[in-house]
Protein backbone atom coordinates (compact mmCIF):
# COMPACT_ATOMS: atom_id res chain seq x y z
CA UNK A 1 0.00 0.00 0.00
CA UNK A 2 2.56 2.72 0.83
CA UNK A 3 5.16 1.53 -1.76
CA UNK A 4 1.88 2.20 -4.14
CA UNK A 5 1.55 5.93 -2.74
CA UNK A 6 5.03 6.25 -2.71
CA UNK A 7 5.21 4.96 -6.09
CA UNK A 8 2.65 6.93 -7.47
CA UNK A 9 4.42 10.42 -6.02
CA UNK A 10 7.53 9.42 -7.51
CA UNK A 11 5.42 9.10 -11.06
CA UNK A 12 3.40 12.30 -10.73
CA UNK A 13 6.73 14.13 -9.44
CA UNK A 14 8.67 12.73 -12.72
CA UNK A 15 5.31 13.85 -14.61
CA UNK A 16 5.52 17.48 -13.41
CA UNK A 17 9.43 17.76 -14.27
CA UNK A 18 8.74 16.35 -17.47
CA UNK A 19 5.90 18.35 -18.04
CA UNK A 20 7.95 21.11 -17.18
CA UNK A 21 11.02 20.69 -19.28
CA UNK A 22 9.04 19.57 -22.65
CA UNK A 23 9.78 22.70 -24.73
CA UNK A 24 6.48 22.66 -26.37
CA UNK A 25 3.38 24.47 -25.32
CA UNK A 26 0.02 23.76 -26.70
CA UNK A 27 -1.94 25.99 -28.79
CA UNK A 28 -4.75 28.14 -26.67
CA UNK A 29 -7.38 26.25 -28.82
CA UNK A 30 -6.61 22.96 -27.08
CA UNK A 31 -6.29 24.48 -23.70
CA UNK A 32 -10.09 23.43 -23.01
CA UNK A 33 -9.71 19.87 -23.94
CA UNK A 34 -6.73 19.28 -21.82
CA UNK A 35 -8.15 21.26 -19.06
CA UNK A 36 -11.24 18.51 -19.06
CA UNK A 37 -8.89 15.62 -20.27
CA UNK A 38 -7.27 16.83 -16.88
CA UNK A 39 -9.90 16.92 -14.76
CA UNK A 40 -11.50 13.45 -15.85
CA UNK A 41 -7.95 11.97 -15.27
CA UNK A 42 -8.11 13.38 -11.65
CA UNK A 43 -11.83 11.68 -11.23
CA UNK A 44 -10.15 8.17 -12.25
CA UNK A 45 -6.83 9.08 -9.83
CA UNK A 46 -9.28 9.73 -7.39
CA UNK A 47 -11.80 6.46 -7.97
CA UNK A 48 -9.02 4.14 -7.95
CA UNK A 49 -7.81 5.53 -4.72
CA UNK A 50 -11.48 4.75 -3.19
CA UNK A 51 -11.63 1.57 -4.92
CA UNK A 52 -8.22 0.78 -3.49
CA UNK A 53 -9.90 1.98 0.05
CA UNK A 54 -12.74 -0.82 -0.68
CA UNK A 55 -10.49 -3.05 -1.75
CA UNK A 56 -11.94 -3.34 -5.00
CA UNK A 57 -9.03 -2.30 -6.89
CA UNK A 58 -8.90 -3.77 -10.30
CA UNK A 59 -5.81 -2.75 -12.32
CA UNK A 60 -7.13 -3.21 -16.05
CA UNK A 61 -10.74 -1.06 -14.82
CA UNK A 62 -8.20 1.69 -13.10
CA UNK A 63 -6.66 1.96 -16.56
CA UNK A 64 -9.47 1.67 -18.89
CA UNK A 65 -11.01 3.94 -17.21
CA UNK A 66 -8.69 6.48 -16.51
CA UNK A 67 -7.60 6.76 -20.51
CA UNK A 68 -11.19 6.42 -22.02
CA UNK A 69 -12.26 9.02 -18.83
CA UNK A 70 -9.91 11.54 -20.21
CA UNK A 71 -10.49 10.56 -24.08
CA UNK A 72 -14.22 10.84 -23.53
CA UNK A 73 -14.06 14.36 -21.78
CA UNK A 74 -11.71 15.60 -24.83
CA UNK A 75 -14.18 14.39 -27.25
CA UNK A 76 -17.13 16.01 -25.68
CA UNK A 77 -15.37 18.70 -25.35
CA UNK A 78 -14.74 18.80 -29.18
CA UNK A 79 -18.21 17.78 -30.55
CA UNK A 80 -19.66 20.33 -27.91
CA UNK A 81 -17.44 22.97 -29.98
CA UNK A 82 -18.59 21.49 -33.24
CA UNK A 83 -22.05 22.01 -31.97
CA UNK A 84 -21.77 25.32 -30.63
CA UNK A 85 -22.83 23.60 -27.25
CA UNK A 86 -20.65 23.92 -23.99
CA UNK A 87 -20.82 20.07 -23.69
CA UNK A 88 -17.66 20.24 -21.74
CA UNK A 89 -19.66 21.75 -18.97
CA UNK A 90 -21.33 18.40 -18.81
CA UNK A 91 -18.00 16.86 -17.80
CA UNK A 92 -16.64 19.03 -15.71
CA UNK A 93 -19.99 19.04 -13.59
CA UNK A 94 -19.87 15.21 -14.14
CA UNK A 95 -16.56 14.90 -13.39
CA UNK A 96 -16.49 17.93 -10.89
CA UNK A 97 -19.60 15.72 -8.57
CA UNK A 98 -17.49 12.53 -8.64
CA UNK A 99 -14.67 13.82 -7.26
CA UNK A 100 -16.62 15.34 -4.74
CA UNK A 101 -17.93 12.06 -3.92
CA UNK A 102 -14.97 9.80 -4.11
CA UNK A 103 -13.02 12.01 -2.00
CA UNK A 104 -15.77 12.10 0.68
CA UNK A 105 -15.92 8.87 0.86
CA UNK A 106 -12.05 8.31 0.98
CA UNK A 107 -12.15 10.76 3.76
CA UNK A 108 -14.62 8.44 5.88
CA UNK A 109 -12.78 5.52 5.35
CA UNK A 110 -9.78 7.55 6.43
CA UNK A 111 -11.28 8.01 9.85
CA UNK A 112 -12.73 5.04 10.14
CA UNK A 113 -9.29 3.75 9.87
CA UNK A 114 -8.34 6.19 12.84
CA UNK A 115 -10.85 5.03 14.91
CA UNK B 1 -0.59 -6.49 -5.03
CA UNK B 2 1.07 -7.12 -8.55
CA UNK B 3 4.10 -5.60 -10.37
CA UNK B 4 1.92 -4.88 -13.02
CA UNK B 5 -0.49 -2.47 -10.53
CA UNK B 6 2.61 -0.48 -9.31
CA UNK B 7 3.41 0.07 -13.26
CA UNK B 8 0.16 1.24 -13.92
CA UNK B 9 0.07 3.24 -11.24
CA UNK B 10 3.36 5.28 -11.92
CA UNK B 11 2.32 5.30 -15.51
CA UNK B 12 -0.89 6.79 -14.61
CA UNK B 13 0.41 9.39 -11.92
CA UNK B 14 3.10 10.23 -14.61
CA UNK B 15 0.45 10.85 -17.43
CA UNK B 16 -1.65 12.46 -14.91
CA UNK B 17 1.44 14.82 -13.76
CA UNK B 18 2.20 15.34 -17.56
CA UNK B 19 -1.74 17.12 -18.29
CA UNK B 20 -2.06 18.96 -15.19
CA UNK B 21 1.15 20.94 -15.48
CA UNK B 22 0.53 21.25 -19.48
CA UNK B 23 -2.50 22.75 -18.51
CA UNK B 24 -0.70 25.06 -15.78
CA UNK B 25 1.78 26.39 -18.68
CA UNK B 26 -0.81 26.39 -21.51
CA UNK B 27 -3.38 28.98 -18.90
CA UNK B 28 -0.20 30.85 -17.66
CA UNK B 29 0.94 31.31 -21.72
CA UNK B 30 -2.42 32.54 -22.08
CA UNK B 31 -2.52 34.70 -19.08
CA UNK B 32 0.88 36.44 -20.11
CA UNK B 33 -0.17 36.34 -24.25
CA UNK B 34 -2.91 37.98 -25.84
CA UNK B 35 -6.51 36.57 -25.68
CA UNK B 36 -7.68 34.59 -28.65
CA UNK B 37 -10.37 37.13 -29.37
CA UNK B 38 -8.09 40.14 -28.40
CA UNK B 39 -6.40 39.20 -31.55
CA UNK B 40 -8.75 39.26 -33.55
CA UNK B 41 -10.39 42.44 -32.37
CA UNK B 42 -6.71 43.69 -33.24
CA UNK B 43 -6.51 42.33 -36.55
CA UNK B 44 -9.47 44.28 -37.56
CA UNK B 45 -8.71 47.32 -36.11
CA UNK B 46 -5.02 46.77 -38.06
CA UNK B 47 -7.08 46.01 -41.14
CA UNK B 48 -9.43 49.14 -40.51
CA UNK B 49 -6.40 50.76 -40.16
CA UNK B 50 -4.60 50.29 -43.05
CA UNK B 51 -8.21 50.60 -45.28
CA UNK B 52 -7.91 54.53 -43.41
CA UNK B 53 -4.25 54.54 -44.49
CA UNK B 54 -4.73 53.86 -48.16
CA UNK B 55 -7.37 56.23 -47.92
CA UNK B 56 -5.76 58.78 -46.68
CA UNK B 57 -3.05 58.02 -48.85
CA UNK B 58 -4.66 58.77 -51.90
CA UNK B 59 -6.49 61.65 -50.22
CA UNK B 60 -3.22 63.42 -50.09
CA UNK B 61 -2.15 62.53 -53.45
CA UNK B 62 -5.20 64.58 -54.61
CA UNK B 63 -4.36 67.65 -52.29
CA UNK B 64 -0.66 67.62 -53.56
CA UNK B 65 -1.81 67.30 -57.21
CA UNK B 66 -4.43 70.10 -56.43
CA UNK B 67 -2.51 72.16 -54.31
CA UNK B 68 0.60 71.69 -57.79
CA UNK B 69 -2.00 72.78 -59.79
CA UNK B 70 -2.81 75.88 -57.61
CA UNK B 71 1.03 76.81 -57.52
CA UNK B 72 0.88 76.63 -61.49
CA UNK B 73 -1.99 78.84 -61.75
CA UNK B 74 -0.72 81.15 -59.53
CA UNK B 75 2.63 81.19 -61.46
CA UNK B 76 0.73 81.66 -64.51
CA UNK B 77 -1.17 84.44 -63.28
CA UNK B 78 2.26 86.28 -62.16
CA UNK B 79 3.32 85.98 -65.29
CA UNK B 80 0.16 87.39 -66.84
CA UNK B 81 0.65 90.08 -64.56
CA UNK B 82 3.78 91.04 -65.23
CA UNK B 83 3.30 90.71 -69.27
CA UNK B 84 0.63 92.85 -68.66
CA UNK B 85 2.50 95.28 -66.51
CA UNK B 86 5.39 95.50 -68.69
CA UNK B 87 2.71 96.25 -71.81
CA UNK B 88 1.62 99.03 -69.84
CA UNK B 89 4.53 100.59 -69.07
CA UNK B 90 5.73 100.08 -73.16
CA UNK B 91 2.63 101.84 -73.33
CA UNK B 92 2.92 104.50 -71.35
CA UNK B 93 6.39 105.01 -72.52
CA UNK B 94 8.11 104.15 -68.95
CA UNK B 95 10.87 102.29 -71.07
CA UNK B 96 13.39 102.65 -73.78
CA UNK B 97 12.27 101.19 -76.82
CA UNK B 98 14.31 100.21 -80.10
CA UNK B 99 13.85 99.53 -83.40
CA UNK B 100 13.91 100.65 -86.89
CA UNK B 101 12.71 104.55 -87.62
CA UNK B 102 13.85 107.88 -88.94
CA UNK B 103 15.68 110.84 -87.62
CA UNK B 104 14.27 114.39 -88.42
CA UNK B 105 16.66 116.94 -87.47
CA UNK B 106 14.92 120.68 -87.92
CA UNK B 107 17.41 123.68 -87.53
CA UNK B 108 16.87 127.33 -87.79
CA UNK B 109 17.55 129.05 -91.01
CA UNK B 110 21.02 129.86 -91.12
CA UNK B 111 21.53 133.59 -89.90
CA UNK B 112 23.10 135.43 -93.10
CA UNK B 113 25.60 137.48 -91.42
CA UNK B 114 24.94 141.07 -91.73
CA UNK B 115 21.34 139.97 -91.41
CA UNK B 116 18.80 141.18 -93.96
CA UNK B 117 15.96 138.56 -95.78
CA UNK B 118 12.71 137.88 -94.15
CA UNK B 119 13.54 133.77 -94.55
CA UNK B 120 16.22 134.59 -91.83
CA UNK B 121 14.16 136.03 -89.32
CA UNK B 122 11.90 133.12 -89.29
CA UNK B 123 12.33 130.63 -86.18
CA UNK B 124 11.49 127.02 -85.39
CA UNK B 125 8.36 127.43 -83.01
CA UNK B 126 5.94 124.77 -81.20
CA UNK B 127 3.64 124.41 -83.73
CA UNK B 128 6.24 123.54 -86.40
CA UNK B 129 7.18 120.91 -84.01
CA UNK B 130 3.93 119.77 -82.97
CA UNK B 131 3.09 119.44 -86.74
CA UNK B 132 5.98 117.23 -87.44
CA UNK B 133 4.78 114.82 -84.39
CA UNK B 134 1.41 114.87 -85.22
CA UNK B 135 2.09 114.04 -89.20
CA UNK B 136 4.53 111.14 -87.70
CA UNK B 137 1.86 109.97 -85.17
CA UNK B 138 -0.24 110.28 -88.27
CA UNK B 139 2.03 108.14 -89.97
CA UNK B 140 2.40 105.53 -87.49
CA UNK B 141 5.08 106.32 -84.94
CA UNK B 142 5.00 103.91 -82.09
CA UNK B 143 7.48 106.12 -80.04
CA UNK B 144 8.78 109.66 -80.42
CA UNK B 145 11.08 111.68 -78.70
CA UNK B 146 12.72 115.36 -79.00
CA UNK B 147 16.03 115.83 -78.28
CA UNK B 148 16.07 112.84 -75.57
CA UNK B 149 12.66 113.71 -74.19
CA UNK B 150 10.06 111.09 -74.74
CA UNK B 151 6.84 111.86 -76.35
CA UNK B 152 3.99 110.69 -74.16
CA UNK B 153 0.69 111.45 -73.50
CA UNK B 154 0.66 113.98 -71.59
CA UNK B 155 3.53 115.77 -72.52
CA UNK B 156 4.08 119.50 -73.99
CA UNK B 157 5.24 121.18 -76.12
CA UNK B 158 4.76 124.54 -75.67
CA UNK B 159 6.52 128.09 -76.25
CA UNK B 160 8.24 129.37 -73.45
CA UNK B 161 9.96 132.10 -75.30
CA UNK B 162 12.59 132.00 -76.64
CA UNK B 163 12.90 128.68 -76.03
CA UNK B 164 10.76 125.26 -76.15
CA UNK B 165 9.89 122.97 -73.07
CA UNK B 166 8.97 119.34 -74.00
CA UNK B 167 8.39 117.83 -70.68
CA UNK B 168 9.48 121.07 -68.85
CA UNK B 169 12.87 120.91 -70.25
CA UNK B 170 14.07 123.27 -72.55
CA UNK B 171 14.97 122.28 -75.83
CA UNK B 172 17.45 123.96 -78.21
CA UNK B 173 18.12 123.78 -81.79
CA UNK B 174 18.93 122.06 -83.73
CA UNK B 175 15.52 119.78 -82.88
CA UNK B 176 15.95 116.12 -83.26
CA UNK B 177 13.23 114.14 -83.74
CA UNK B 178 13.50 110.15 -83.44
CA UNK B 179 10.45 108.43 -84.50
CA UNK B 180 9.97 104.42 -84.48
CA UNK B 181 7.64 103.06 -87.09
CA UNK B 182 7.96 101.99 -90.94
CA UNK B 183 10.91 104.03 -91.99
CA UNK B 184 9.44 104.33 -95.39
CA UNK B 185 5.95 105.34 -94.08
CA UNK B 186 7.46 108.19 -91.88
CA UNK B 187 9.32 109.58 -94.27
CA UNK B 188 7.30 109.59 -97.17
CA UNK B 189 4.40 111.20 -94.61
CA UNK B 190 6.62 113.93 -93.87
CA UNK B 191 7.41 114.53 -97.61
CA UNK B 192 4.36 114.49 -99.38
CA UNK B 193 4.30 116.72 -102.43
CA UNK B 194 2.92 119.68 -100.51
CA UNK B 195 3.53 118.56 -97.46
CA UNK B 196 4.98 119.53 -94.12
CA UNK B 197 8.78 119.12 -95.24
CA UNK B 198 8.10 121.40 -98.51
CA UNK B 199 6.35 124.13 -96.13
CA UNK B 200 9.20 124.05 -93.86
CA UNK B 201 12.03 124.61 -96.43
CA UNK B 202 10.10 127.39 -97.98
CA UNK B 203 10.14 129.05 -94.28
CA UNK B 204 13.99 128.38 -94.38
CA UNK B 205 13.52 125.42 -92.21
CA UNK B 206 16.94 123.32 -92.65
CA UNK B 207 15.48 119.55 -92.49
CA UNK B 208 17.05 116.84 -92.86
CA UNK B 209 15.54 113.10 -92.77
CA UNK B 210 17.82 110.15 -91.87
CA UNK B 211 15.93 106.52 -91.93
CA UNK B 212 17.81 104.11 -89.80
CA UNK B 213 17.45 100.30 -89.24
CA UNK B 214 17.81 100.51 -85.96
CA UNK B 215 17.54 103.79 -82.56
CA UNK B 216 16.97 103.86 -79.54
CA UNK B 217 14.33 106.27 -78.13
CA UNK B 218 14.42 106.34 -73.97
CA UNK B 219 11.97 106.08 -72.01
CA UNK B 220 10.48 109.26 -69.90
CA UNK B 221 12.31 109.72 -67.02
CA UNK B 222 9.77 111.91 -64.71
CA UNK B 223 7.68 110.32 -62.42
CA UNK B 224 3.91 110.73 -63.11
CA UNK B 225 1.79 111.89 -59.96
CA UNK B 226 -1.75 111.53 -60.42
CA UNK B 227 -3.30 114.05 -57.67
CA UNK B 228 -6.69 115.17 -59.16
CA UNK B 229 -7.12 112.13 -61.55
CA UNK B 230 -8.40 109.59 -59.59
CA UNK B 231 -9.75 106.21 -62.05
CA UNK B 232 -13.37 105.80 -61.98
CA UNK B 233 -14.27 102.79 -60.27
CA UNK B 234 -17.45 100.70 -61.94
CA UNK B 235 -20.22 99.12 -60.65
Amino acid sequence: MWLGIWLAVAGLVLGVLLGLNIPLVLPQVYAKYLSVAALAALDSVFGGIRAAMEDQFDNTVFISGFFSNALLAAGLAFIGERLGIDLYLAAVVAFGVRLFQNLAIIRRYLFKKIK
Amino acid sequence: MKLSTYLSLGLVALVLGVLIVFQFRVTRHIEQGIPAGRAQELALELRQLEKDKSKLEAEANDLSLKLEQVTRGQTEAEKALKDELAKARLLAGLVSVTGPGIEVTLDNPPQQPGGGGAASLYVIRDEDLLRVINELRGAGAEALSINGQRIVAHSEIRWAAPFINVNLTRVVPPYHILAIGKPDNLKSALEIPGGLVEYLLDLGVQVKIQPYDRLTIPGYSRTTEFRYAKPVVKG
